[in-house]
């Protein structure tokens, strides 16, 4: 067995959640599975290729986890043709994960911008399973639309929870949408944070992060307390392949999650 | 950890013991000549072998990191089947030159760093490599010895010298010792001079004919990040086709794609990985249509700084010896490493 050797693994449930994304729930034959929130895993459509998908339930050391996936390329498209019961392959958990220990007892300020949601999903519910731990929590949510919110039962949760504060915005509103209309910068300065004891995670499309970071930066946000995760291509996880490296470093070794003052004077990052 | 030996051999009984290997069925690969090219290939008889000019055009890094190769091999049948394919057979790299055998040298780092990369692995310890002593420049694009590396680091088992009826030849593995042993001698004074003298001749014809390297080469990773927004990078980008040639004859370069091939069954396929290259436009694209380094300058400046700069600083060698081959094979005249750290250096002491 070769590092390009993937496990097999079956879909066990598959939920839609917009038009274009789906959840599906996968179950390894391995007696333990281990992650990190914001660690991805390679996944194998036999015939078709890989594609690195973050995973986006929170760890739970079963062999069992979820993943969103927008349907968007050749591997991504053919997955949302699978059904209950098929079987993929599955290589990881790569990369460079969040580790709780740089969050606990510290307020947390939740950022996604759209498909953003999926991985940082992932460590929303590690906090919020260990609510106690930790300070306040922000969660600021912005999507294009109101059709492509994710994880709308989870966010309707997060809405009624009084431990948390919940804030979601669309780019484009439709008739029946009542909250906010504006990017995601707008929700910004609708929470109240104190930038010492605060700590950021960012996840989102590329072009999110520079104006979301300057508006943190605005309001007195120390680098180190900021933690983004990156979106690179991936071929093949394990820092060799080429394609995920921004400069000195490799997106899928180094990264995907790094905390700010690491890569802000990388220039190809962010 | 090896001592590093030195004999002598004669060259009929060198050829005599190629010969031998290749009557044994195991497999010998050296630069042989066609029309006014050269390139590695499998050889049937010594006399084939190409000692000197010109260089091949691709490297020999194919031999170990072939240019498409399977990973993995799957059947669907109701469930999935899936076998890594990890072929290798006993090899010999015949007539390597110094900076090809560097090339290697720093692949083997990088492949067999953490997340070892088995399929380079297992061809790599197979693998007999006898390098060949450049005499003189195998073009004018080359520039070697500015790049240290007119003398190979390391990664050879036997490297041979021409010192006219016999091989000077530098041991560097237990492998290559004993390949030699029933052959070869060890060196008198009269060798050691004799070698000595050509090693001069040689370093003053490489001095005096290639190009030179204006900054100083361990001072090559400071001058490319501080000139990372050098002009010279969007100039010559402007004029780059974007066609991959030059990660195509590089020796060092390494990246590569992953993909998969169904058979005409649609049950039975297989994974395997091609070379890729950085200079190509999409090499950074992601599924959604984001292309990371769009600009072509930009992606010059990647492909110079990982070989100068990142790699560099990483290992503590430069990721280009100096072949000279990105310089050959570029339509536009823009790649080549030491033309743009020279005129990168002139621009920043403007």
């Amino acid at each position: 067995m070769t590092a390009y050797e993937p496990e097999i693994a079956r879909i066990t449930g598959i939920e839609e959640l917009t038009g274009t994304e789906k959840l599906f729930k996968i179950e390894l034959s391995r007696d333990r599975f281990d992650h990190l929130p914001g660690q991805f895993v390679e996944v194998s459509v036999f015939g078709v290729g890989e594609a690195p998908i973050s995973i986006s339930s929170p760890p739970t050391g079963e062999p069992r986890f979820e993943l969103c996936v927008r349907a968007i390329g050749n591997v991504t498209n053919a997955l949302h043709r699978k059904k209950p019961g098929d079987l993929i392959g599955i290589r990881g958990p790569f990369g460079r994960g969040f580790e709780l220990k740089d969050f606990r007892g510290k307020d947390i300020l939740f950022i996604a911008g759209g498909l953003g949601l999926a991985p940082l999903r992932s460590l929303i519910w590690s906090v919020l399973n260990s609510r106690k731990q930790f300070g306040e929590v922000f969660i600021l949510y912005g999507a294009r639309r109101p059709q492509e919110l994710l994880f709308k039962n989870e966010l309707r949760m997060w809405e009624e929870r009084k431990d948390l504060r919940y804030l979601v915005t669309v780019d484009v509103g439709d008739e029946s949408w009542k909250g906010n209309v504006g990017v995601i910068t707008t929700l910004i300065p609708q929470v109240e944070f104190n930038p010492r004891r605060t700590r950021v995670v960012i996840v989102g499309p590329p072009v999110m992060y520079r104006f979301v970071i300057k508006s943190l930066k605005e309001r007195g946000m120390p680098d180190e307390n900021i933690w983004v995760s990156l979106e690179r291509k991936m071929k093949c996880g394990l820092g060799k392949c080429g394609h995920c490296q921004m400069n000195h470093l490799y997106v899928c070794q180094d990264g995907p999650v790094f905390r700010y003052d690491e890569i802000k004077d990388v220039p190809e990052a962010i | 950890m090896f001592g590093k030996k030195t004999l002598v051999v004669g060259r009929p009984a060198f050829f005599d013991a190629v010969a031998n290997i290749i009557e044994s069925g195991t497999e010998v690969f050296a630069p042989v000549r066609y029309e006014d090219q050269a390139n590695f290939r499998r050889i049937n008889s010594v006399g084939e072998v190409l000692w000197g000019k010109p260089q091949t055009v691709i490297p020999p890094k194919f031999i170990i990191f072939p240019q498409s190769e399977t990973l993995i091999r799957y059947e669907m049948n109701g469930g999935i089947n899936v076998s890594s394919t990890l072929d290798s057979k006993p090899a010999v790299l015949l007539g390597v030159h110094p900076c090809d055998i560097n090339a290697i040298f720093l692949l083997d780092m990088v492949f067999s760093e953490k997340n070892v990369d088995e399929y380079y692995m297992s061809r790599r310890k197979n693998l007999i490599i006898i390098g060949a002593d450049c005499l003189e420049p195998c073009s004018d694009e080359s520039f070697c010895l500015r790049k240290d590396s007119l003398t190979p680091w390391g990664g050879y088992d036997i490297f041979l010298t021409d010192i006219g009826d016999r091989f000077y030849a530098e041991v560097g593995t237990k492998r290559g010792e004993e390949l030699l042993s029933k052959i070869a001698s060890k060196p008198s004074g009269d060798d050691k001079k004799k070698l000595k003298k050509i090693r001069e001749k040689r370093d003053r014809l490489f001095n005096r004919s290639q190009k030179k390297l204006k900054p100083s080469l361990r001072d090559l990773p400071r001058l490319l990040r501080e000139n990372y927004n050098s002009e010279v990078w969007g100039k010559r980008g402007e004029k780059c086709l974007s066609c991959g040639s030059c990660n195509m004859v590089c020796p060092t370069c390494y990246c590569f794609d992953v993909r998969d091939c169904l058979d005409l069954d649609l049950r039975r396929g297989e994974r395997l990985r091609a070379w890729d290259g950085c200079m190509l436009t999409d090499f950074t694209r992601v599924a959604s249509g984001e292309i990371f380094r769009e600009e072509r300058g930009a992606r010059l400046r990647h492909r110079t700084s990982r070989k100068d700069l990142y790699l560099f600083e990483k290992w503590g060698k430069p990721f280009c010896t100096g072949c000279g081959r990105c310089g050959i094979a570029c339509l536009t005249k823009i790649v080549s490493p030491i033309e743009i750290e020279n005129e990168i250096y002139e621009v920043s002491k403007r």
